[in-house]
């Protein structure tokens, strides 16, 4: 007979090493004809950083995401990025180019400002143009001000003065004799842990995430198909919504092999399991369909309020699978994977 | 251990050339032909990320000889598009994000086609196994089977000539 | 908030093209007129301190370029992410600590030559008796894989009292749970080629961490690190396996020795056997609630076998240990991981880093609790959930940014759509 069950499993993962000092840096080079380039240590192994990367670098500096190239991850010329691994480039590296992109572009919105006759903080940059804030928020008195400024300067107050491309500022700069350059580091707020009691900061923001998932246990055979997933994970902000959901999409594969396939045997120190006929990973056939949620609760300290995914994807989902296999028939598996002569041997003791 | 004089089409091209008996076909893909686009994840049939087509047919060059290309039609990744036109495979992977490392990719893009090239308008459990044969440790396939459904919505994978 | 231009759209990977067109160059795409192919000579057995390395045979092979061994590495012949513990051949007269252990290189004009010049190596070991379990190796009386003993690492968690507080609670849960090793399995084997260019060392490589490769490469070359420049060519996946060195030293010492351009790539079989692993676990748990399902105390060991190496085990463990008790508050919390090596092969960094084992533990706990207390699923963890202001078990107040509740909420909703969830 085939029983359906369905179980949750909840997780939480603190972004970046424990505890650990984890820095990144980037340098943003703001080329004369307003492209970018952004130098980052960031290897990008398939997950999608070097895109993540550029989006911030766009997104910073207002211009187009294909104006953005990242050349990542060669110890020649660019700056230490520290490890692609827990779950950590989006947020650490996500804010150093952050950082970078901010040091160039305060260059350009220095001449900017001086262009159109506002103070820095009256610059927003978008659509490669510099533009003076929308007034709305300024009184009268500093709108006119600011037209008087802007005709003791020669400009022309009104709508045309109100913004200048990103090119032209540049270009102001240079004839100025000034680079538009910019670097940034990053290292999250955290401390170490006490040796005797643990107690500390270990990192500076955690992504958290909840599953639920449905099986099929054949109570004859013991075997256990995943019927389907539900993914709600907590990221802060998705700097790319798609690549979000291919890293939970990629995780449940992962978590569902861990869950009911997959193990590394090993004979007195020797791999008996060295090839894919032996270690079996899941295919096409095995991982069943998967609702991806993205839930977006903002990291004050998350470039755009990102944190990361990566490893939250995989984790709930053995334990989310494990559980509804005890919701299907009542057997509790309490040692990974859970295999069909487990759960079998288990429906047996039960009678 | 003498040479044989073998011919077949790659990518559209007649090809004519001497190889040891015992060479494989991937390695000659690779190593003397320059065609990298064809990767060797297991060398042992299990992960098809050497799939090539042998007259339309996906087929694991890891396992295959060179000397049994004689006489037939292979297309590679590298005869599949160019960055002036992309196949529209090639397209709806990178519109579905259906690629993550990519090492997987030309394999699981020329697997897809063997399936469309028959089967123009496969159900999704179709496209999932037809694909079966080929891992991919990254997107959890969900992306890939989206992006061989939405061409196969289109009007299959027909040649675009 | 949602009025950004590029954050927030699913633009265009940046390397996609590349790779539906075949183009991109992974490491062993990689060619250069006049290289040569790199292979590693490995030990068959798991404990034993190296006697002899012969290589004359070895060398004497028509189209073999060069053979090293131990002696013939400049620096430090040691590598290790946590602790420079892992040799990068082992020397005579050092410790073999596992199957696969490298002994000797060698770089030949084809990959066959060079397999063939391995077979030809000959290596005498003095056999030491061997532990593959954890628990056994933590013994007194275990053979002492390092001087310093077996256990590496102990990291503990204390927070409030648990003792008091578990004679408090009204239901308890106490429950042992195992975890298997596993193997990350990215389809893109291990590989590299390294080239001189002056006196600078450049590696393309697939890695995670190139600036961290670099050191090591440095460190054994026993050159400036200003010499050696890494390149991470395009990675076929990683999952933690491409973050400890592979390829990256032997080729940087082949490539100096031969002044030729030199590639390895690792076949599938030596990529599973000697790459590192998800680190299996053995866990008991004991979580306590009141009647109302609240957690008061929770209680926590966890045994990693961290194999022949520390790679990052500890870090692993000391991850486990801030996060076995769920993302959940509770108030009295002690943990005790311990990171122990055995003569298996070396467990390291895998996606998830020591949570997904410790999930399936606290997950598991958290139902049973559920179960005993007749809630359902749901209740149990919004009762407990963490949120803004909560303490977790290492002190750390939590600010901003917890949205455990929104998922458990929001994944609860997703399933009722096509799920029959009656909670």
């Amino acid at each position: 007979m085939k029983k359906r069950g369905i179980g949750m499993a909840s997780m939480w993962y603190g972004i970046g090493n424990t505890g650990l000092p984890n820095p990144a840096g980037a340098y943003v080079d703001l080329l004369d004809d307003g492209t970018v380039l952004v130098l980052t240590g960031c290897a990008d192994i398939g997950q999608g950083s070097t895109t993540a990367l550029a989006q911030i670098a766009a997104e910073e500096l207002g211009v187009k995401i294909g104006d953005v190239r990242v050349v990542s991850a060669d110890t020649g010329v660019t700056p230490d990025a520290g490890a692609s691994s827990a779950s950590r480039q989006t947020y650490i590296s996500g804010n150093a180019v952050r950082m970078a992109a901010q040091q160039a572009k305060s260059v350009i919105v220095e001449a900017a400002a001086e262009a159109l006759g506002v103070g820095v903080a009256d610059i927003v940059a978008a659509d490669r143009m510099l533009t003076v804030r929308t007034q709305s928020d300024k009184s009268k008195d500093l709108v006119d001000c600011q037209a008087e400024c802007q005709i003791a300067l020669g400009l022309t107050p009104g709508t045309d003065a109100k913004s200048i491309s990103i090119v032209d500022c540049i270009a102001k700069c240079r004839a100025k004799g000034k680079l538009s350059l910019g670097h940034g580091w990053f290292n999250p707020d955290t401390t170490g842990l006490d040796m005797e009691t643990g107690q500390g900061r270990p990192y500076a923001t955690y992504a958290y995430a909840t599953q639920v998932v449905e099986v099929e246990v054949d109570t004859e055979t013991g075997v256990v198909d995943v019927i389907q997933i539900v993914a709600a994970h907590d990221v802060g902000k998705a700097i790319h919504p798609q690549n979000v959901e291919g890293q939970i999409e990629g995780g449940c594969a992962i978590g569902l092999g861990y869950a009911l396939m997959e193990e590394v045997q090993v004979k007195q120190g020797n791999v008996a399991t060295a090839n894919f006929t032996t270690y079996v990973l899941p295919t096409s056939l095995d991982v069943p369909p998967i609702q991806s949620i993205i839930v977006e609760d903002p990291a004050v300290t998350g470039p755009f309020g990102a944190k990361g995914v990566g490893e939250p994807a995989l984790i709930p989902t053995a334990a989310a699978i494990a559980n509804a296999v005890y919701n299907a028939v009542g057997v509790r598996i309490t040692d990974l994977p859970i295999t069909a002569d487990k759960v079998l041997a288990k429906l047996q003791l039960q009678g | 251990m003498s040479k044989r004089m073998i011919k077949f089409v790659l990518n559209g091209k007649p090809i004519e050339l001497e190889v040891e008996p015992e060479l494989l076909f991937v390695d000659l893909l690779r190593e003397r032909l320059g065609l990298t686009g064809t990767k060797v994840g297991c060398g042992e049939g299990d992960c098809g990320a050497c799939t090539v087509l042998v007259d339309g047919k996906n087929v694991n060059s890891c396992l295959m000889l060179a000397v049994k290309a004689d006489g037939h039609d292979i297309v590679t990744v590298e005869g599949l598009g160019d960055y002036d036109k992309l196949h529209p495979l090639q397209e709806a992977f990178i519109a579905e994000g259906a690629v993550q490392c990519g090492f997987c990719t030309p394999g699981m893009l020329l697997s897809a086609k063997s399936l469309l090239d028959v089967n123009p308008h496969p159900k999704r459990e179709e496209i999932s196994r037809h694909i079966s044969g080929n891992l991919c440790r990254c997107t959890g396939y969900t992306k890939i089977v989206n992006a061989i459904e939405k061409v196969a919505c289109q009007g299959g994978g027909e040649d675009r000539e | 908030m949602s009025d950004y231009k590029v954050i927030g759209h699913s633009v265009q990977k940046l390397d996609a093209v590349e790779k539906v067109l075949g183009v991109a160059k992974y490491a062993a795409d990689i060619q250069f007129p006049g290289m040569i192919y790199g292979k590693t000579l490995r030990s068959k057995v798991a404990h034993g301190v190296l006697l002899s390395v012969d290589t004359g045979k070895a060398k004497a092979l028509p189209g073999v370029v060069s053979v090293l061994t131990g002696d013939d590495i400049p620096g430090s012949n040691s590598s290790g992410i946590i602790i420079k513990d892992e040799p990068v051949l082992v020397k005579n007269g050092q410790k073999i600590r596992k199957i696969g252990d490298p002994i000797a290189l060698v770089a030949a004009e084809t990959e066959e030559i060079a397999e063939q010049a391995l077979r030809l190596i000959e290596v005498k070991v003095d056999e030491l008796p061997a532990v593959f379990d954890p628990v056994a190796a933590m013994k007194d009386d275990a053979p002492k894989i390092y001087e310093k003993g077996n256990v590496l690492a102990v990291r503990k968690i204390r927070r409030g009292d648990v003792e008091k507080a578990f004679a408090e609670c009204a239901v308890i849960v106490e429950q042992d749970y195992q975890t298997q090793m596993a193997e990350h399995a990215y389809i893109e084997p291990e590989a590299g080629v390294a080239k001189l260019d002056g006196d600078i060392v450049t590696v393309w490589v697939c890695t995670q961490n190139p600036h961290y490769d670099a050191k090591e490469i440095a460190r054994n070359l026993n050159i400036g690190l200003n010499r050696v420049r890494v390149i991470q060519a395009t990675t076929g996946g990683g999952f933690g396996g491409k973050l400890d060195v592979s390829v990256q030293v032997h080729l940087g010492l082949l490539a100096v020795a031969t002044r030729r351009p030199v590639k390895m790539i690792y076949s599938r079989h030596e990529s599973i056997a000697n790459s590192v692993k998800r680190h299996p676990f053995i866990m008991k748990l004991k979580s306590g609630s009141d009647a109302n399902g609240k957690l008061l105390a929770f209680e926590a060991s966890i045994i990693g076998d961290t194999g022949a190496y520390a790679s990052y085990g500890p870090g692993t463990l000391t991850r486990s240990a801030v996060h076995v008790m769920g993302p959940y508050e509770v108030p009295n919390v002690k943990v005790d991981a311990y990171t122990v090596y055995t003569n298996n092969p070396q467990a390291g960094a895998m996606r998830g880093f020591g949570v997904p084992q410790v999930a399936f533990a606290h997950e598991s706990q958290m139902d049973i609790l559920a179960e005993k207390l007749g809630v359902s699923p749901l209740k149990i963890r919004l009762i407990n959930a963490l949120r803004p202001g909560s303490f977790t078990g290492t002190g750390t107040e939590l600010k901003d940014s917890v949205g455990i509740v929104e998922t458990l909420e929001a994944a609860t909703a997703g399933a009722k759509k096509t799920m029959e969830l009656n909670w």
